[in-house]
C-alpha cells in the first residue's frame, strides 16, 4: 500500500512517514502543494493525505486538480482549522475523511486503514476468529474454547470492532464513534470502563489475554506473540 | 457626504432659517399693508375733491368763473390734476400729464389706477356728471372729469420703510443665526462632557462612567445606556482576563508535569521499558491538552454566535436513550439506575445536542454516590422544551450554582482531580450549545438533589 503525505510542516510530516512506514506502509513525504499535485498525477498511490494549508498550493488546490485530471483515489485531509466549512468544502470536493490537528496518530492510522479497507470488497466472512476466539455474526455468539460466553449488544458489536481490526490499535475516540456513535470528544472514563468489562467475559477466565490496552493510544485485540 | 455636518451647524442653520422666514414675513406684511393703506387714503381724497369738482361745475355761473375756481382748487392742493371734458370738448384741464382712457369710476369700489406719465407717478379716478346748465351751454349736458394724484411722495415713503425694514431684517437675522448657534453650543455642552468622558474610557480604565446626573433628561437616557453598556464590557472584560489567567494555569500544570518527568527521565540511562512507560504517560497527558484545547475552540466558536452547521428534527428521547446506551457500562459499576420519562422532537444539531446532554449525564453519574437514581425527564412547556436531568448526591449551594457554567469553575477547588474528570468545561460547552440553539441551561440543588434543565426554545409539531 502506497501512501502520498503532503504535509510542509517538517517535524509533523517525518513523523507521520515514520510512524505510517512502521505501520507496514510505503511512504512517500513532499513538502509543497506543487509537488504533491506531481507526485499525485505520476505516482500510483492507493491513498493522499493531504494537508490543508500549504505553500505554493493550498490542499483545495491539489485535490480538485488530482480529481479534475481523473484521479479518484482516496484522499484525506488534515486541517488545524476546526471549520464546519472546512469539512463541506472537503467533502464536496471529493475527501473521503479529514482530521483536525492536534490528532492522535493513532487516530489517524485507525481512519487511513478505514478508508483503504473501504476499497477492497472482498467475501463479507460470517465468522471472526482470533487465537481460540470465535464470533458469529450471523447467530450474533461468541465462543471460547468452545465455550459459550452471553455479551450484551454493545459488548457483542465493541468485540466485533475489536476483532475486525485485529491487530489495529484502536484510539478511544474511534471506538466511541464506531460502536456508540459519539462523535464528540467523551469521556475516555466510559470506553475503558465498557472494556473492562468485556474482558471480564471474554479474557479473564482464559489464557492468553488477547485484549491490550496500548498506553496513552487505545486498544487492541491480538493474539500474543508465539501462541498462534 | 451628507449627515456629516455637526449638529451645532445643523441647530444655527434651522434656527436662522425659522427666524428668517418669520422676519421676512413680518417685513412683507408691513410693506403691503402699509401700500395699501395709502390706496385707500388716496381713493378718500380722490372722492373728495370729486364731490368737491361737480359742486364748483354746478355753481359757477360762467366758464371764466368755473376756470377761476377750479384754478384755485388746483393752487391749494398740490400734485392734484383734473381734466374735465364734454363728449370731446376739453371744458378744463392741464397740458399735462395725459390721463389713460379706462380710468376706474368712482364710487364703484374699485381702487384708483395707476399709472406712469413719463416719469410722474399717478393715481387717478374718473367720474360722470350731468349739470343742469353749464355756462354757455343750451341744456343739461352729461360731464367727464378724470382726477389724479401725484404719488410721489407715498413711494419716497414706501422705499424708504422698504429700505429701512431690509436693513432691520438683516441685522435681525445675523443676530439671531448668532443667538442660534450660541444656543445650540451651550445646548449641547453636555454631549461635549460625555464625549471628553468617553475619551477616557480605554481597557485599563473601564470603571469610567457617564455624568447621568449632570446631563439634561435627553442625554440621560443615552448616557445610561452607554453606561449598561460599559458595565457589560467591564464584566466581559474581566471574565476574558480571568479566563485567560486560568487558561494559561490549566496549561502551565500539565506542561509543567511534562517537561519535569521528561527532563527526569533523561537524567539517567533507563531501560526501554521505563523510556516506553514514561512516552506513553507523555501521550496521555498530551490528549488531555489536545482535548482542552479543542474544547476552547469549540466554545470561542460556539460563543461567537455560529448559525447551527446541520439543523434537524431531532427527538430528545431518542437522543437520550443513546447517551444512556454508551453510559451503560459506567452507570452499572456504580448501581446507579438511568430512567426516561416524556419526549418531544426540537429542531438542533444533532451532535451538539448529544454533547449537550452527554455533558450532564457525564457529571451526574460522577456526582452520584453508588446506587442512586439518574432521571431524565422531558417535557413541552408551551412551545419549548425542558429537557431536565436530575441526580441525587450533594448539594450544590446556591452562591456556586451560577459558577458552575464558569469556564475551569470545578466545585472542588483543589486540581487533585482524577483523570477521567474534564478540565472543567463541560457545563461551559453545555451552555454554549444551548446559547447557540437559543435556548438556555439552569441548575438548581436542595436537600441532595441537583437538577439541570435544558430549555429548546420551539418545538417541532409532532
Amino acid at each position: 500500500m502506497k501512501i502520498l503525505i503532503v504535509e510542509d510542516e517538517p517535524k509533523a510530516g517525518d513523523y507521520l512517514r515514520q510512524g505510517l512506514r512502521e505501520a507496514g506502509f510505503a511512504v512517500e513525504l513532499v513538502t509543497n502543494g506543487v509537488d504533491g499535485l506531481h507526485h499525485g498525477l505520476e505516482g500510483d498511490h492507493d491513498l493522499v493525505i493531504l494537508d490543508v494549508m500549504l505553500p505554493g498550493m493550498d490542499g483545495w488546490q491539489v485535490l480538485k486538480n488530482l480529481r479534475s485530471q481523473g484521479r479518484q483515489m482516496p484522499v484525506l485531509f488534515l486541517t488545524a482549522r476546526d471549520q464546519i466549512e472546512d469539512r463541506v468544502k472537503g467533502l464536496e470536493l471529493g475527501a473521503d475523511d479529514y482530521l483536525v490537528k492536534p490528532f492522535s496518530f493513532a487516530e489517524l492510522l485507525a481512519r487511513v486503514r478505514t478508508i483503504l479497507r473501504r476499497g477492497r470488497s472482498g467475501l463479507e466472512a460470517t465468522t471472526l476468529q482470533v487465537a481460540d476466539l470465535e464470533l458469529d455474526l450471523l447467530r450474533r455468539r461468541v465462543s471460547r474454547s468452545g465455550k459459550r460466553i452471553d455479551l450484551t449488544a454493545k459488548e457483542f458489536g465493541l468485540l466485533e470492532l475489536l476483532m475486525r481490526r485485529k491487530g489495529e490499535v484502536l484510539p478511544r475516540s474511534l471506538i466511541a464513534s464506531q460502536v456508540w456513535d459519539m462523535n464528540f470528544d467523551s469521556d475516555t472514563n466510559v470506553i475503558e470502563v465498557a472494556m473492562r468489562r468485556l474482558r471480564a467475559k471474554v479474557d479473564d477466565p482464559f489464557e492468553p489475554r488477547l485484549i491490550q490496552t496500548v498506553r496513552g493510544m487505545g486498544y487492541v485485540l491480538e493474539a500474543p506473540e508465539g501462541t498462534r | 457626504m451628507p449627515g456629516r455636518f455637526s449638529l451645532t451647524a445643523r441647530l444655527t442653520a434651522f434656527y436662522t432659517l425659522v427666524s428668517a422666514l418669520v422676519l421676512v414675513g413680518m417685513g412683507l406684511l408691513v410693506s403691503l399693508a402699509t401700500g395699501r393703506h395709502f390706496v385707500e387714503l388716496d381713493r378718500d381724497y380722490l372722492h373728495d375733491k370729486i364731490e368737491l369738482v361737480q359742486k364748483i361745475v354746478r355753481e359757477s355761473p360762467s366758464q371764466a368763473e368755473l376756470s377761476s375756481r377750479l384754478d384755485e382748487l388746483l393752487g391749494s392742493h398740490h400734485g392734484l390734476y383734473i381734466d374735465l371734458r364734454q363728449s370731446d370738448r376739453l371744458v378744463y384741464g392741464q397740458e399735462a400729464p395725459r390721463f389713460p382712457a379706462d380710468l376706474p369710476t368712482a364710487g364703484s369700489g374699485a381702487d384708483p389706477m395707476d399709472w406712469d406719465d413719463g416719469g410722474q407717478m399717478l393715481r387717478g379716478l374718473s367720474a360722470r356728471f350731468e349739470v343742469p346748465m353749464l355756462p354757455g351751454a343750451t341744456s343739461q349736458t352729461a360731464l367727464q372729469l378724470r382726477i389724479a394724484l401725484d404719488t410721489a411722495h407715498h413711494a419716497h415713503f414706501l422705499q424708504a420703510l422698504r429700505h429701512t425694514l431690509a436693513l432691520y431684517l438683516l441685522g435681525a437675522i445675523l443676530v439671531s443665526g448668532l443667538l442660534g448657534w450660541w444656543a445650540a453650543r451651550r445646548g449641547l455642552a453636555p454631549l461635549r462632557v460625555m464625549k471628553e468622558r468617553a475619551m477616557t474610557v480605554t481597557a485599563q480604565k473601564l470603571d469610567q462612567r457617564m455624568p447621568v446626573d449632570a446631563v439634561p433628561a435627553e442625554f440621560a437616557d443615552l448616557a445610561q445606556s452607554l453606561n449598561t453598556m460599559l458595565e457589560r464590557l467591564q464584566a466581559d472584560f474581566a471574565r476574558l482576563q480571568e479566563f485567560s489567567s486560568d487558561l494559561a494555569h490549566e496549561l502551565r500544570t500539565p506542561i509543567n508535569n511534562l517537561l519535569t518527568q521528561t527532563q527526569v527521565s533523561l537524567a539517567q540511562k533507563r531501560d526501554a521499558s521505563a523510556y516506553q512507560d514514561i512516552l506513553a504517560s507523555n501521550a496521555e497527558e498530551f490528549q488531555r491538552l489536545a482535548r482542552m484545547v479543542s474544547d476552547m475552540l469549540f466554545l470561542a466558536k460556539t460563543e461567537h454566535g455560529i448559525e447551527l452547521p446541520n439543523p434537524e428534527a431531532i427527538a430528545l428521547e431518542q437522543e437520550t436513550r443513546a447517551l444512556f446506551d454508551f453510559y451503560d457500562a459506567v452507570a452499572d459499576e456504580k448501581r446507579i439506575r438511568l430512567s426516561l420519562a416524556g419526549e418531544a422532537v426540537i429542531m438542533g444539531d444533532r451532535l451538539m445536542v448529544r454533547r449537550a446532554i452527554g455533558n450532564l449525564l457525564s457529571n451526574a453519574l460522577r456526582h452520584s454516590p453508588d446506587d442512586a437514581d439518574v432521571k431524565v425527564a422531558i417535557e413541552k412547556k408551551g412551545a419549548a422544551v425542558a429537557l431536565c436531568l436530575t441526580n441525587t448526591g450533594n448539594t450544590i449551594s446556591a452562591d456556586v450554582l451560577p459558577r458552575l457554567f464558569d469556564r475551569f469553575f470545578r466545585v472542588d477547588k483543589s486540581r487533585s482531580h482524577p483523570d477521567s474528570d474534564g478540565a472543567g468545561l463541560g457545563l461551559s460547552i453545555t451552555q454554549a450549545i444551548m446559547a447557540a440553539h437559543g435556548g438556555s441551561v439552569t441548575a438548581s440543588s436542595s436537600y441532595g438533589v441537583t437538577t439541570f434543565c435544558l430549555m429548546f426554545p420551539g418545538s417541532v409539531a409532532d
